[in-house]
């Protein structure tokens, strides 16, 4: 068993990892009360923003303006889904509309194949440049970019949570998270409180997307689908709470990084998102009431 | 207690119930002419390249039924069903390795192990409704798919898992005897897949299959029926397991090596577009989606085209069938490529009308 | 004969059923009361898709709560949903005879089948599929749903709504009948007074999750309370 010593870093790493995880949570639940949406695409998009930045930086723009790229692409393209798809899929159950999520998934999964093979040449990697700056707490390294890690989760959680409760837009979404119909008749502009939670989401994902392509790997495969352990802090939350969303991405990132000094289950670390959720999910359920209705989860 | 006019109303409906449609006798007659063609002509007419491209057909035929019983005739969405596939692929390779069975009964073997593991992972996971059951599947892929990766896919070795990490020249998984090339085995394939289809077939024409239909539109009401839903979606879940361990047995032998590369999570999300652009309701629906996952990126290949548009079209499709399909995910009206089939079909259909016409009194 | 004792059931804050207390004797009953009042909810406890706070419902001197919900129908109740369909993909004959495999006691299917088909006036090829039948005729397939075999206990959850009145004339017809042909209890919920008046010798009515009056239907339609409950929706 490893000493405390070598678990440090990573429970830097972990809490750097599970601040991102939180953001990304947190989109995903916000989305989802305001629409009703479960967008599996989250890292895909993410994914994509950031091998857009990694060729803009290749080229040799400057930095800042690629980031920014990213977050505009992924925010324009959640936005245009959004606005496509989301009312088309409005008053279907919330399967249907978190499959149809699959679809563009598929697209831009393709799409970054297309255009950027995996196939041979030089690894790709974005770095920031607070990777190579930090201090130490106790003899621990820590970078600055894992104190943005964690730093940009607690602000986007403590952010969403003011917003949703003290803001009329916030407000807004949470009605909808209701009922979609009452609050329309309420005189709210659905569509335009819709069209703002598919662009704060979409933006939340290229920022997570970048921060991923740093901490973890620019690639393709590897971002989109760590989307899943976003989902599973907001499947723990059971895609309502913000504040527990966070709890859950932290506990998920810190276990799954404590578990990689630990030789006996060092292989199986990766499967902790899965197991937490699924655990989670299994538990949580076993009050349900049987509903008639298809309209609820 | 029945009125006589009641009598010879049901008399006379009684008497309409058993005689079998003639459309039905004609479209059995066109499927078996299709199958014999398959079998006996088509590894004649065809390179080994693309030989190889229908024996996987078959074999995503068969995972695309099993998802299709889930989907289209349950109305459960399962994410992982390339895990499934997987376990069923690791099975049928350890007894390959492990003994001297038979190829039969290790397929048949590698089915029932998966189906049963199917069964005990699907059990609590059945109380979940819809959307939450759909992603614990996902979860549950995931996690398979690390330890797959992990333990790595039988080659030859010993002990449990049968791997071994320092083998230099790794033996080929065994093909049956009477099918060790390529041509034969594509039509050891077919079969097998033909039995499954059959198997499923039965399912859908007898009480489970009703009893799916009900549950698929309204869980409450199939309840009330008397409609014991949980041991029929259990039911479904394993039909669908088991198909699928059996593909992968079939998979095992196709391959001849295995690796987890083979089997990656975008696979499970590829499958699940097969199955909605093909028609997840119908069993011609699950024939078309291993023809669309299998035959298309094979030919796209052969012409130097990237599989990356494939995908694209696939996420296209997924995102036009749920869309235009009234109903979610298990529509009966025919989609897409199905509705081309009708097409032709009326097209057939039409010239045989008016020969009729002329016949009738 | 239905015995409910004290019924309670609870969701969160909200009290949907508040202590009914009701016998209902034989016969076709009514079950009356404004939107929200319980009525949908009272049948969910029958059906066992809710499980009551407290409280005891005795069915023809058994105890209906200790069973499983899938159970009951075997025992022999059988339900209609307000907005649920007959199964569209299969035929009429499949329909009514899912719910007789599932639910039989003895007897020939076919027969069975055959003769609740005709006893709701369906005269058309059994092998019909449902998608290609009207409304009107999709609630007699669920009639004849609800009393094929030997049902004991049948409960029809607005079966009128959405019909026009000659359509809802027939099913009243129908209703009237299933007591004399089954033995079977029937208790009925609608909006439509007419319909319950022309089938239900006694009715209840909820309000609030309250029972706020039994008896003759005549009388009860009568009651002042009752009246006043409805404040708003027109009387018969």
């Amino acid at each position: 068993m490893p000493s405390w010593q070598d678990f440090q870093p990573f429970l830097v790493t972990g809490l750097a990892l599970g601040g991102v995880y939180a953001l990304s949570g947190v989109g995903l639940v916000v989305l989802y009360q305001a629409t009703g949406v479960v967008y599996l695409a989250f890292g895909a998009v993410g994914a994509m923003g950031a091998l857009i930045a990694w060729s803009m930086i290749s080229d040799g723009i400057a930095d800042w303006i690629c980031w920014l790229v990213c977050l505009l692409f992924s925010g324009a393209v959640t936005l245009a889904y959004g606005i496509v798809f989301g009312p088309l899929l409005a008053k279907r159950e919330p399967l249907v509309k978190a499959t149809a999520t699959l679809g563009l998934l598929l697209v831009l999964f393709g799409a970054m194949d297309l255009l950027w093979t995996t196939s041979g040449g030089e690894t790709r990697a974005i770095t920031l440049p607070t990777d190579n700056s930090g201090f130490s707490i106790a003899q621990i390294q820590v970078t600055w970019t894992q104190v943005i890690g964690l730093g940009v989760g607690v602000v986007i959680a403590a952010g969403t949570a003011a917003f949703l409760r003290y803001t009329k837009l916030g407000t807004a979404m949470r009605a909808m998270a209701n009922d979609r119909e009452i609050t329309a008749t309420l005189g709210v502009p659905v569509r335009r409180v819709e069209a703002a939670a598919w662009l704060g989401c979409g933006v939340l994902a290229g920022i997570a997307g970048l921060l991923l392509a740093d901490m973890v790997a620019l690639d393709a495969t590897t971002l989109t689908f760590l989307v899943i352990s976003s989902l599973a802090a907001a499947l723990i939350a059971r895609l309502r709470s913000i504040a527990l969303t966070f709890v859950a991405a932290i506990v998920v990132g810190v276990v799954q990084n404590m578990l990689v000094p630990i030789n006996a289950v060092s292989n199986y670390n990766d499967m902790t998102p899965f197991v937490l959720a699924a655990i989670a999910l299994l538990v949580l359920s076993r009050r349900q009431v049987l509903s008639r209705s298809r309209e609820d989860t | 207690m029945l009125e006589t006019t009641e009598v010879a109303a049901s008399t006379r409906h009684r008497t309409r119930l058993r005689r079998p449609a003639t459309r039905t006798l004609v479209r059995g007659g066109v499927i078996v002419v299709l199958l014999l063609f398959a079998l006996l002509a088509l590894p004649q007419l065809l390179s080994l390249y693309y030989v190889d491209a229908m024996t996987e057909v078959a074999i995503y035929a068969v995972v695309s039924l099993g998802l299709g019983v889930l989907v289209g005739r349950v109305g459960l969405v399962s994410l992982g069903q390339i895990a499934v596939l997987a376990v069923g692929a690791w099975v049928a390779a350890r007894l390959l390795f492990a003994t001297t069975q038979p190829y039969p009964l290790v397929l048949l073997e590698a089915g029932l192990v998966t189906m049963a593991i199917g069964t005990i992972i699907g059990l609590p996971a059945l109380r979940l409704r819809g959307l939450y059951l759909a992603l614990i599947t996902l979860m549950v892929a995931g996690a398979v798919a690390i330890v797959l990766a992990s333990t790595n896919f039988p080659n030859g070795g010993h002990g449990f898992f049968g791997y071994n990490g320092s083998l230099v020249n790794i033996p080929p998984i065994r093909r049956p005897s009477i099918a060790t090339s390529d041509p034969a085995y594509y039509r050891y394939a077919v079969v097998v897949a033909i039995l499954m289809f059959l198997l499923v077939f039965v399912h859908i024409r007898t009480r489970p299959g009703r009893a799916w239909s009900a549950i698929r539109q309204s869980e409450p009401a199939a309840l009330a029926a008397g409609i014991n839903t949980t041991m029929y979606k259990l039911w479904a879940f394993a039909l669908a397991s088991f198909v699928t361990g059996v593909a992968g047995g079939v998979y095992a032998g196709a391959a001849h090596y295995l690796y987890s590369i083979d089997f990656p999570a975008q696979n499970s999300i590829i499958l699940l577009a097969v199955v909605l652009m093909g028609g997840a309701y119908s069993l011609w629906g699950a024939v078309v989606a291993g023809l669309l996952s299998q035959l298309l990126p094979a030919l796209l290949n052969n012409w130097g085209v990237s599989n990356d548009w494939l995908t694209i079209l696939f996420g296209i499709g997924v995102v036009q069938v749920l869309t235009t399909a009234p109903r979610g995910l298990a529509d009966q009206v025919p989609k897409d490529l199905a509705r081309l089939g009708l097409l032709l079909a009326r097209l057939v259909h039409r010239p045989a009308a008016t020969t009729a016409e002329g016949e009738a009194p | 004969m239905i015995v409910v004792t004290d019924l309670t059931v609870r969701f969160g804050g909200v009290t949907s059923l508040d202590r009914m207390s009701v016998t209902f004797e034989s016969g076709t009953c009514g079950l009356i009361g404004p939107n929200g009042a319980g009525k949908t909810t009272f049948f969910n406890v029958l059906s066992g898709f809710i499980r009551p706070s407290s409280g005891t419902v005795t069915a023809f001197g058994e105890n209906l709560l200790s069973m499983v919900h899938y159970r009951r129908a075997r025992w022999g109740v059988r339900r209609t949903f307000q907005t649920e369909q007959a199964i569209e993909e299969l035929s009429v004959y499949d329909n009514v005879a899912m719910v007789q495999e599932h639910s039989h006691r003895g007897g020939s299917r076919r027969d069975d089948v055959l003769s609740a088909i005709s006893f709701v006036g369906l005269d058309i090829d059994p092998r019909t599929a449902v998608q290609t039948l009207g409304a009107g005729q999709r609630r007699l397939v669920e009639v004849a749903r609800a009393v094929v075999g030997r049902p004991r206990l049948v409960l029809l959850d607005e079966p009128a709504a959405g019909l026009p009145d000659a359509e809802t004339g027939n099913l009243a017809a129908v209703i009237r009948q299933i007591p004399a042909r089954t033995g079977a209890l029937t208790i009925l919920v609608d909006h439509d007074m007419s319909l319950v008046s022309a089938c239900c010798e006694t009715t209840a009515v909820l309000d609030f999750g309250e029972l706020i009056a039994s008896g003759p239907t005549a009388d009860v339609l009568r009651d002042e309370r009752v009246v006043s409950a409805y404040l708003g929706t027109e009387a018969a």
